[in-house]
């Protein structure tokens, strides 16, 4: 063996121990890289595997029905129909897509979220067409099947509301989540329920936590792609439970029938339970359109419509209760001891005080007591006494009244009024009370606001004689015994309860239009108009114009309180109407007209019960 | 026909009978790659959701063709290869111009020559015929030579022409195999280490001009090896998904088919490039740990029979393809445990692909016949005499 030959070999020698040692070297990174990743952190990329493979998709819980006092169905969930298009089962989903509209009219903004939706969802995800298909469609899709290969149609729950006009701001309804309502902390386990609608208004708001039940759960495994492979855990989803509520459908539709021409609200209640029978708001809307998608065009609509139908008038619409307050001065002027029954004032058809001249609505009503100025609604006989009771003694009985706070009935949106007081204005406008306030206060003018309810619940107390009630709307199994405390004395009730009786029965009472005939139907109430403007000393001299003659904005609001029947009240009614004009003209008879259906209704119910008893 | 009888007449003098080659056959070096090609068929099988197609049966196909071509390989006489080196060379490297010229285009590269009823990739032929001709230029060298500058210019010409080949593909880790392997051969035959030095230092300073070379991916693919949680739902995605998988199997793993990364996709190209996850997710760390030692054992003992084969043509042409298998190896699993940007280096012998299988088996042809004929001496020229 040559030299060369030997020392090259030398050198490779020492050369290849040199890299196999290198090569050691890289075994033991790569290993001790391997114990790293599997041992040291292999649970915790288990972990991550793990949120790899399993996902967890929500089941929609079936929404609790809603139903009226006699369990008429109010809100119910219908099976509805809706044609998918799931891209990757078809062909050519333009194609499919293309024939579909052919067969079914899609509008050009559904047509735009359509193409949207194809685009950015993934091949196996269903992309929603149309919903809410009608037979003649879905007949028309399953004949052409062959021509829409990747279409199928889904069965779904959608919110749908009998009697839509009558009972829909009681009852409310549901749309889809948006953005705002996320911002708004939203419960976000819903957002991962597509097609979830929250309740919106009414009791479907307020009561949303009971009826919206628990979603159910659906573990399973996953690829890569976000398709589901395999089911490995279900919970089913429990549906929302069932409400029943204390409003009589019957009457509800009546009552919106009967005041579809106007602007305003009406509402009945039981005055010894508090039950509230019906609560009407004009003009009203449609839940199940508001249900679906609704274009900002419609929306805009409905939300600008200077008639407000999205208000409920009788909790969120707050004005001046007039003369319907001048119950309230009385009682206050009896409890405080003030007034005596029989204390008569004269009226000339204005009071003097200072320089300034205070009208009553009449030329002159004459001498008055109590129980005739309340017949008569005599404005110069509550000036006058509201003098002598004053405004701290009027506030208080008031507030005992449950004027300026809640009523505190289940919907949302309830406005609270004012209620004002010397001190509140001291407050508020840093100003002295003056007579002038307190003499306004006396006839419900003024800073004085409520809303209907608040005047309706009051109405309650009077009519019930002093027996505290909470409004509510929700059934309750059994009606808790009647209280014994008395929010006032009985006999001052009386006197009032007269005055009020007088209204409508006595001839030359303000209502006496609105008396009904036969004597167990009658009842009793409180006119009200109240001016949205104030009076020129011009227009007095000139004479005032008939209400019809001005335009609908300057017109008077018209209000009737009442309750029924008179000897044994049992309801009490509320009717407050928008620039209506007159209350004894307007609102006077439409209340008539819903005590004799509430009073026929009560008869019909209870023969019917006895009927059924004799029968078993 | 003289030329042939010619280099004829030095073979015979050291010509095994074919009995005695079957006997000096290295059946123990043989069957540790079978173990490692049987552990590529388990990987296939649970990769095929527990099917043995479409991966594994193909797979099989093509390890009897690799089988078959490193017998053959096997029984022809070292000086065969040696005479054939640099023709071996020269028509990979017409294979490579050949590709950059009318190659077949997939999954962003130029790879692979289509001749109908086969697609060939040249740049894995590269890798073995790069080892030949290198092994067959240093053979020829004394100590003297190959310590000066001008005969390192021909072994770094014959690495550089494929590599810019193969780089313009582009193909980034089997070029950076190529640099490797040369660098790891001229390191073995003695080539003074201040000269790596100045090759690095040049290296580091042409690193700026190389970066503004690489393609768009390669660079996307480098960045977000540097910061893979920049872009987990993007190119990082690739290097978080199989730790997750490599990881998740912990100690013992998830048990053979129950890989859930692997069966329900998380991994991409599970059955070439990531293969290794597969396996270390279903048999954990025992599983990436026997498989680790196997490979180690075939590099050893690649070591081993370099250093017993008395030619140095016989030693360099071992320790070339021993490096060879050892970088794809390592490079291979630094990638997939995110220690290495990736770069596409299969895992040789398990993953799934026809070109590297084959390219594989050659190789471990080649070190069998230089086992077989590990005491053959050869002259500087390929003769027998020592000059």
């Amino acid at each position: 063996m040559s030299v060369w030959k030997q020392e090259k070999n030398k050198t490779i020698s020492g050369r290849m121990t040199l890299l196999a040692g290198a090569f050691v070297v890289i075994f033991i990174v790569l290993l001790t890289r391997a114990f790293y990743l599997q041992i040291i952190q292999g649970e915790r990329y288990f972990l991550l595997a793990e949120r790899n493979r399993i996902s967890t998709r929500l089941t929609m819980p079936a929404r609790g029905y809603i139903y009226d006092r006699n369990s008429v169905v109010l809100a119910q969930n219908n099976k509805t129909f809706q044609a998918v298009l799931i891209k990757e089962q078809s062909p050519d989903f333009k194609k499919t897509l293309e024939n579909f509209m052919r067969l079914i009219s899609v509008t050009d903004e559904e047509h735009q979220r359509i193409l949207d939706d194809l685009s950015r969802k993934r091949a196996f995800m269903p992309v929603r067409l149309k919903d809410n298909l009608s037979f003649r469609e879905i007949a028309l899709i399953q004949l052409n099947m062959p021509d829409l290969l990747g279409v199928e149609i889904e069965e779904g729950l959608m919110r749908s509301y009998r009697h839509e006009l009558s009972a829909s701001h009681v009852v409310g309804y549901v749309s889809l989540l948006n953005e705002r309502d996320i911002k708004d902390g939203a419960d976000t386990s819903l957002l991962d329920l597509p097609g979830y609608r929250i309740g919106r208004f009414g009791i479907e708001s307020a009561l949303e936590g009971d009826l919206k039940g628990v979603p159910g759960r659906r573990k399973v495994e996953i690829n890569a792609l976000g398709r589901s492979v395999r089911v490995l855990e279900e919970t089913p989803p429990a549906a929302g439970k069932d409400i029943r509520l204390t409003i009589d459908i019957r009457l509800q539709s009546f009552i919106t029938r009967l005041l579809e021409k106007f602007v305003g609200s009406a509402a009945v209640v039981n005055v010894h339970t508090g039950e509230v029978l019906a609560m009407v708001s004009m003009p009203s809307f449609d839940p199940n359109l508001l249900t679906m998608p609704i274009s900002v065009a419609d929306w805009n609509k409905i939300a600008q419509n200077p008639d407000r139908p999205l208000q409920n008038k009788a909790i969120s619409g707050t004005y001046s209760p007039g003369s319907t307050f001048k119950i309230v001065v009385g009682l206050a002027g009896l409890e405080s001891g003030a007034i005596n029954p029989s204390d008569r004032v004269y009226c000339d058809g204005k009071i003097k005080l200072g320089n300034q001249i205070f009208h009553c609505w009449h030329d002159g009503h004459g001498s008055m007591n109590l129980q005739s100025a309340l017949m008569h609604s005599c404005d110069v006989y509550f000036y006058e006494m509201s003098r002598r009771v004053g405004p701290e003694k009027i506030v208080e009985i008031a507030d005992r009244l449950g004027f300026g706070k809640k009523v505190g009935i289940e919907l949302e949106g309830e406005k609270t009024g004012l209620l004002p007081s010397p001190g509140w204005k001291k407050q508020r406008y840093n100003d002295g009370w003056r007579t002038g306030d307190t003499l306004n206060f006396g006839i419900g003018q003024g800073f004085l606001n409520a809303t209907p309810l608040q005047i309706l619940n009051a109405m309650a107390q009077v009519a019930n004689g002093g027996k505290p009630v909470s409004l509510h709307f929700l059934m309750r199994p059994e009606e808790p015994a009647a209280s014994e405390t008395r929010l006032f004395n009985p006999d001052h009730l009386k006197i009032i309860q007269a005055g009020l009786s007088d209204v409508v029965n006595k001839e030359g009472g303000t209502a006496y239009w609105s008396r009904m005939v036969y004597k167990s139907k009658r009842m009793a109430g409180k006119t009200a108009t109240t001016q949205v403007r104030r009076i020129t000393l011009k227009e007095r001299e000139e004479g005032l114009k008939p209400q019809e003659e001005l335009p609908r904005e300057m017109r008077d609001h018209a209000i009737f309180a009442a309750y029924a029947p008179v000897d044994a009240p049992k309801y009490a009614v509320i009717v407050f109407l928008e620039h209506a004009g007159s209350g004894s003209r307007y609102a006077g008879p439409a209340a008539a007209q819903i005590v004799k259906e509430v009073l026929r209704l009560d008869d019909m119910d209870a023969q019917a019960q006895e009927a059924g008893e004799g029968g078993r | 026909m003289s030329f042939f009888k010619d280099r004829n007449y030095y073979l015979k003098d050291y010509n095994l009978s074919f009995s005695e080659k079957v006997e000096r056959f290295n059946y123990i070096y043989l069957f540790f790659i079978f173990l490692i090609v049987c552990i590529g068929f388990l990987a296939l099988y649970s990769v095929g959701g527990g099917n043995f197609v479409p991966w594994t049966q193909k797979q099989f196909f093509r390890f009897v063709v690799g089988l078959i071509a490193c017998l053959v390989i096997a029984s022809v006489n070292l000086r065969f290869w040696m005479r054939y080196a640099y023709v071996i060379y020269g028509v990979s490297l017409i294979g490579l111009v050949a590709v950059s010229l009318f190659g077949h285009v997939g999954m962003g590269a130029q790879r692979w020559l289509n001749f109908g009823f086969i697609q060939v990739q040249p740049s894995e032929m590269m890798k073995v015929a790069l080892v030949l001709a290198l092994a067959r230029y240093f053979h020829g060298r004394s100590v003297e030579e190959i310590r000066s500058v001008k005969f390192l210019m021909t072994p770094l010409l014959l690495m550089a022409v494929p590599v810019a080949l193969i780089l313009e593909q582009p193909d980034l880790g089997t070029a950076l195999m190529l640099v490797f392997v040369t660098a790891a051969l001229l390191f073995a035959v003695g080539v003074q280490l201040w000269k790596f030095a100045v090759l690095i230092g040049g290296g580091l300073v042409a690193l700026p001009v190389l970066w503004s070379f690489l393609h768009d991916y390669q660079r996307k693919r480098i960045l977000t090896f540097l910061n893979p949680e920049n872009d987990p739902l993007g190119a990082g995605y690739h290097i978080m998904q199989s730790k997750i998988t490599l990881g998740s199997g912990g100690a013992f793993g998830k048990g053979f088919l129950q890989g859930t990364q692997s069966r329900l996709n998380f991994i991409p190209e599970k059955q070439t490039d990531f293969i290794f996850t597969v396996l270390s997710e279903e048999f954990g760390f025992m599983g990436s740990f026997a498989l680790l030692l196997l490979y180690c054992i075939v590099i050893g003992y690649g070591f081993y029979i370099a250093d017993r084969c008395q030619s140095f043509f016989g030693k360099l042409l071992v320790l070339g393809l021993t490096i060879n298998f050892a970088l794809y190896v390592f490079m291979n699993m630094a990638m997939v445990m995110g220690l290495m940007p990736v770069v596409g280096i299969p895992l040789p012998l398990v993953s799934y692909g026809g070109t590297a299988m084959l390219t594989l088996m050659i190789g471990v042809g080649l070190i069998e016949c230089a086992d077989i004929n590990h005491d053959m001496v050869i002259g500087r020229r390929g003769s027998i005499d020592d000059e």
